[in-house]
């Protein structure tokens, strides 16, 4: 192998430092802002980290203690050769050696159980913070990202509160003893081993300078990378079928380079550290030697003294190498941290407005006047005015995108309506806290949510007291009840998140049932039966009907024949409203919902004529 | 670990530089006292100034020759490392992609992805700190032994006990808490999934008001997480103490025997002083060691874990008597008695399945939920083997043929559709690498999606997928419809993807695909898009149980009878 073959891989792009400063995901952050931070953390933890602080000072003083006994058992027995008492030092020594293992045992145990408290609060707060975040930020964001900093960024935070905080204490506990010892030995020669001090600062920030934003971007790749693997991952039907794994594999490898780069950038420069420490430490022992040879000859200091100040001045070095090792496991952990707290500072959901209220009951009135919502600046819905009165059942028809399912989200307050009015039971929406509103609510919605748990656990979601009995009562009224009695493990059946083993049409057969459990004041369903084959979509449109009565209910539903039966009809067309009135009315109309109507109904005679 | 570990070779020589450079490091550190001595010996005491600046110049020299080293140390052991995570994520990634439905129906891409983020990094972890800090204690207690066994093999004899002692304690403790790590990872992947779930049915759970539900799960994870890896840290952490506690033993124990030696004169004072010196090094070092057996002990349970998906043999390899040429012509299917089960599962999805599809025909396929529509269509482009029976594509049967070349004669649209991160036009490219513009505008002009894209604020160049901009389920069909128009495909699979759009954009969609000229199966619950179809396949329970023309299955079957008099009612009989 060749110099050359050395030397190759070494050729790894610089990365310019103020491209990633520059780089608007990360907004001017402080690393002492994090520090403290992550400290308000620890600060909860008091008084264990005092008795931490305690052992530590016991322990960094029974290691001195040791090594300075056994020292006077070989002047005393060894060197000088006394043959009695021995045997009493022994054992006061064997006892120094137990406190001293009970020290750092305990130290040791309470600090693993101050950064377990404290990693568990962050992931904690983390999860909190998903849920008061409003369903835009997730829109934009890739799963796989967000999990990295539950995973890693939290990770890195744990390895440093688990290693470095003992040794960082321990370190600097040594420092102030042996620059004690050496003021009292030398003067002069304490002052040339500090002379090592400035450049150690001066090389500390030339490297730091580089290694911050090193390991931002580096933790910044990392999380490109998994946001990739998740995102194919998840999708990986889609690929198989489209035999596109090589593809993913050229792009995956594109991300996975990048964060290579970025890896080896910043860990070659925090190697740079203990090298500058162990050179300083070098160079220390050199300049003390010489200056000490030079003082010595002038008679001004003993070549005792040279010898034990080199000694010390490795004393003195050591723990500032720890430290600076322990640097790197710091850095990326502020890295770490500086994601996970820019998760917890982004804006919340709009919270309720000030005067807002509990609902304890309704009537389920809504009344919708003159409402305009825009999505980034587009308009999406204009004008728009209904009214559904207690019980009725309110249908939303139009072409795919006419902005139905908009309204229903503004029904339920994930969106913000921009102008108009929208009430219920006339008290002000906007007035209403949004926690209140929608538990009076039941939904339906096309895309199934189920978690990893039992088909009861799934079903009980809908109202968390609710008991086995009153389960299998909503998923027979579901009619869910044939098709779970038919699983192995019947209402025991594991279901996986991505629901393997039922289909989709079952799985919305639950979520049906979810709703019967919730006995909801005010019914939503978006295309819930769009899944479900039309005969069982026939036997449970007697249930719904029973679930819908009673309730004011807003449906939307591409199958005409499924909504005939709403008191109201709302046609929509491109966020307005077209026509609006019930089935008869708006077939005697003969506008827009009589031709989306016919078109329905006799697309399908003509091409059965042609058969 | 050995399979992870053979990964390691590769960078043999780059390994082996950084140890050396470690070693003239450590060198240089040795030899400075030695310098320091001769300095006092010929300088100081001869009063020779020349002397001093001379030995003085070489310590300093040395000094800034370690750095050297250790710069290009550091070079070296950066590569190491991030090359070594790179292939570990490369190899990872590209053994899920070799991965069948089956394998990816056991490992659950939350735990997947664990591997991904957690096990990886302390993997790579621990060897970057291998290739800098962690060789440096164990050389210095192999040394002091060594050492102290060159000074007097009597007096040193009591290192035979304890060294032992301490290596199987050692590898004790390591067997135990890589068990340990193992569980903590497992909680791990808890942890993941629960947030995983979250993180995909926000809307949902925001809209039942089931934080605190959510909450409590999640507190209950992390909460089983911390628990574990607190007993895990502690119990390695504790192990610490006690080593360092039999090494002092042996100190005390090496002061008790030299007292005795030295009193009947056995041995030189200078000796004892040297073996006790050796003694409190090395049980200074062995401080270094709960780090040591930490990270190694946390790599053990990673790479285990690692190497557990890395050696699943992926059964669905081609037969390499395939003839790389043979390809999809025709776009014909037969099914002869297929049978199929999910592994894992005794119950039958689909028994004794036989029907021809001719080439250019239109099959819709009907039925009720959960009857094994779905499975019949994962089953020709091989997703999942049948249990019984053969599938044939133009009268080969579908094993013979090359699983590449066999999908790419497919276009599949899935019931559930699913983009990826990127722009819309990335996303219909996605069928057809080389796509051109023109292609892509006319996928979507027959997806009846181009409008649509048009209005769009940035057309097809706006982000959709998990950091796109929302689009409706029906418009997510429609893309995903024309990814698989884009092919040009033999067969064209569309899983219930036309649900979400309503009766006029169905049927001008149907009309834009009869011109392409490919074999169409289509499930559907929708009569009126059946009716399109040249003939129905009508399941019911995994069993066939008619296929023919419309007016054939109003005639001959009652369940069929039934399912047109749900959807068109009075009006339908009325007309008819």
């Amino acid at each position: 192998m060749s110099i050359k073959h050395l030397t190759k891989p070494f050729r790894y792009e610089k990365i310019p430092l103020k491209k990633i400063r520059e780089d608007k995901r990360d907004k001017a952050k402080n690393t002492t802002g994090t520090i403290k931070r992550i400290w308000s953390y620890l600060a909860r933890e008091k008084w264990k980290l005092l008795l931490v602080i305690l052992m530590v000072m016991a322990s960094s003083a029974l290691s001195l203690l040791g090594p300075f006994m056994v020292g006077m058992a070989v002047d005393d027995y060894i060197v000088e050769k006394a043959r009695s008492g021995l045997g009493m030092l022994l054992i006061w020594l064997i006892v120094i050696y137990l406190c001293h293992s009970l020290a750092i045992f305990l130290q040791n145990f309470w600090m693993v159980g101050i950064a377990q408290n404290t990693v568990y609060q962050l992931r904690a707060d983390l999860f909190q913070q998903f849920h008061r975040l409003p369903i835009a930020y997730f829109d934009k964001r890739q799963h796989g990202e967000l999990m990295s900093r539950l995973t890693n960024d939290i990770d890195n935070i744990n390895n440093t509160l688990n290693q470095s905080v003992i040794q960082i204490l321990t370190s600097m506990l040594t420092l102030v003893g042996t620059i004690g010892v050496m003021l009292y030995l030398s003067p002069l020669l304490t002052l040339i081993t500090m002379t090592i001090i400035p450049m150690m600062l001066l090389a500390m920030r030339w490297i730091t300078k580089r290694t911050g934003p090193l390991y931002k971007k580096q933790q910044r790749d990392l999380g490109d990378v998994n946001g990739y693997v998740e995102e194919i991952v998840s999708g990986q039907h889609v690929v198989k079928t489209f035999s596109q794994e090589q593809r993913v594999i050229d792009s995956f490898q594109t991300n996975n380079t990048k964060l290579r780069r970025s890896f080896f950038w910043a860990q070659t420069f925090t190697g740079f550290i203990p090298k500058v420490m162990n050179m300083l430490n070098f160079l220390s022992f050199g300049l003390i030697a010489l200056a000490g040879g030079i003082l010595a000859i002038k008679g001004w200091i003993t070549v005792g003294v040279i010898v034990i100040f080199t000694e010390y001045a490795r004393q003195f070095t050591r723990p500032l190498n720890e430290l600076s090792n322990q640097f790197n496991i710091l850095l990326a952990a502020v890295a770490g941290a500086e994601r996970v707290f820019s998760v917890i500072d982004e804006e919340e959901e709009e919270t309720d407005e000030r005067h807002a209220r509990e609902l304890k009951t309704t009537t389920g009135h809504f009344r919708f006047a003159n409402v305009h919502f825009a999505y980034d600046d587009t308009p999406i819905l204009k004008n728009i005015s209904f009214e559904a009165k207690p019980g009725e059942t309110v249908a939303f028809v139009g072409h795919t995108g006419a902005g139905k399912t908009t309204i229903i989200n503004l029904i339920a307050r994930f969106y913000n309506y921009d102008k108009g009015k929208i009430t219920l039971d006339g008290i002000d929406l906007k007035k209403i806290k949004r926690s209140s509103l929608r538990s009076h609510m039941a939904f339906v919605l096309q895309d199934t949510f189920l978690f990893h748990g039992t088909i009861r656990e799934n079903i009980r979601y809908g109202r968390l007291d609710a008991t086995d009995e009153e389960i299998v009562k909503a998923a027979k009224r579901a009619n869910a009840h044939d098709f779970i009695t038919r699983l192995p493990h019947g209402y025991d059946t594991v279901l996986d998140q991505d629901g393997s083993g039922i289909s989709q049409g079952e799985r919305q057969l639950l979520t049906i049932a979810r709703a019967f459990l919730a006995e909801p004041s005010i019914l939503i369903l978006d295309e819930a039966t769009s899944n479900i084959d039309t005969i069982t979509e026939l036997q449970i449109q007697d249930a719904l009907k029973t679930l819908m009565h009673g309730r004011t209910s807003f449906v939307i539903a591409h199958r005409l024949n499924t909504i005939q039966e709403a008191d109201t009809i709302v046609m929509l067309e491109n966020g307005t409203i077209v026509e609006k009135g019930n089935h008869d009315a708006l077939i005697k109309k003969q506008g827009h919902y009589y031709h989306l109507y016919k078109k329905q109904l006799t697309g399908s005679l003509n091409d059965q004529n042609c058969s | 670990m050995q399979t992870i570990f053979s990964l390691l070779k590769r960078y043999r020589l780059f390994i082996i530089v950084a140890y050396s450079l470690t070693f003239f490091e450590l060198m240089i550190e040795l030899l400075l006292p030695f310098f320091l001595g001769k300095m006092i010996n010929d300088g100081v005491v001869n009063k020779d100034l020349h002397n001093i600046i001379m030995w003085g110049s070489i310590m300093i020299g040395l000094a800034l020759f370690s750095f050297v080293a250790g710069v290009f140390n550091s070079f070296f052991a950066a590569h190491t490392s991030a090359s070594f995570g790179y292939d570990l994520r490369d190899r990872l990634f590209r053994k899920i992609q070799s991965f069948s439905f089956i394998h990816l129906s056991q490992n659950p891409t939350s735990a997947l992805m664990t591997r991904f983020t957690n096990d990886i990094r302390q993997i790579q972890n621990t060897v970057f700190m291998g290739l800098r800090i962690m060789v440096k204690a164990p050389l210095i207690v192999i040394g002091g032994v060594v050492m102290a066994f060159i000074v007097n093999v009597k007096l040193a004899f009591i290192f035979l006990v304890t060294v032992p002692l301490l290596v199987s304690f050692i590898f004790w403790v390591l067997k135990h808490s890589s068990r340990m790590f193992e569980q903590v990872q497992q909680r791990v992947d808890t942890v993941n999934r629960v947030m995983q779930e979250n993180l995909a049915g926000m809307r949902l759970i925001k809209a039942f008001l089931r934080r605190d539900f959510e909450e409590n799960r999640f507190v209950k994870a992390n909460r089983d997480l911390a628990h574990m890896t607190r007993i895990a840290f502690r119990f390695v952490e504790a192990s610490m103490p006690v080593l360092l506690f039999i090494m002092n033993m042996s100190l005390i124990f090496i002061l008790w025997f030299g007292h005795g030696q030295i009193i009947d004169g056995q041995i030189l004072v200078g000796d004892v002083v040297a073996i006790v010196n050796y003694a409190l090094r090395v049980s200074m070092a062995i401080s270094m060691f709960t780090f040591i057996t930490l990270a190694v002990s946390r790599m053990q349970a990673s790479s285990e874990r690692l190497s557990h998906v890395l050696r699943i043999k992926v059964d669905q390899n081609d037969d390499k008597k395939i003839q790389q040429q043979t390809v999809v012509e025709k776009g014909s299917i037969r099914f002869e008695n297929v049978s199929f089960a999910y592994p894992l599962s005794e119950e039958n999805v689909l028994s004794n399945i036989t029907f021809t599809v001719q080439p250019g025909e239109k099959l819709a396929i009907i039925g009720a939920t959960g009857s094994g529509k779905t499975s019949l269509f994962q089953l020709i482009p091989r997703l999942y083997e049948p249990l019984k029976g053969t599938i044939y594509i133009d009268a080969r049967p579908t094993v013979s043929y090359r699983l590449e070349q066999l999908r790419r004669a497919i276009g599949y649209v899935p019931q559930n559709p699913l983009l990826f991160t990127g722009s819309i036009k990335d996303n219909i490219r996605w069928g057809k690498e080389q796509a051109t513009l023109k292609e892509i505008r006319q996928a979507a002009r027959d997806a009846q999606i181009h409008d649509t894209i048009m209005e769009l604020p940035d057309g097809y160049d706006t982000r959709v997928g998990q950091k796109g901009v929302n689009l409706s389920g029906g418009q997510k069909q429609r893309i995903s419809i024309a990814r698989a128009l884009i092919r040009q495909p033999k067969i064209l699979m569309l899983d219930d993807s036309t649900s979400a759009l309503d009766m006029a954009t169905e049927s001008r969609l149907l009309d834009a695909i009869q011109q392409y000229n490919c074999t169409t199966l289509i499930i559907t619950q929708k009569i009126s898009t059946a009716l399109r179809a040249d003939r129905i396949l009508l399941i019911d329970d995994g069993k066939m149980l008619a296929i023919g023309t419309h007016s054939e299955l109003l005639e001959t079957s009652a369940l069929y009878q039934r399912i047109v008099e749900s959807q068109f009612g009075k009006e339908y009989k009325h007309v008819h």
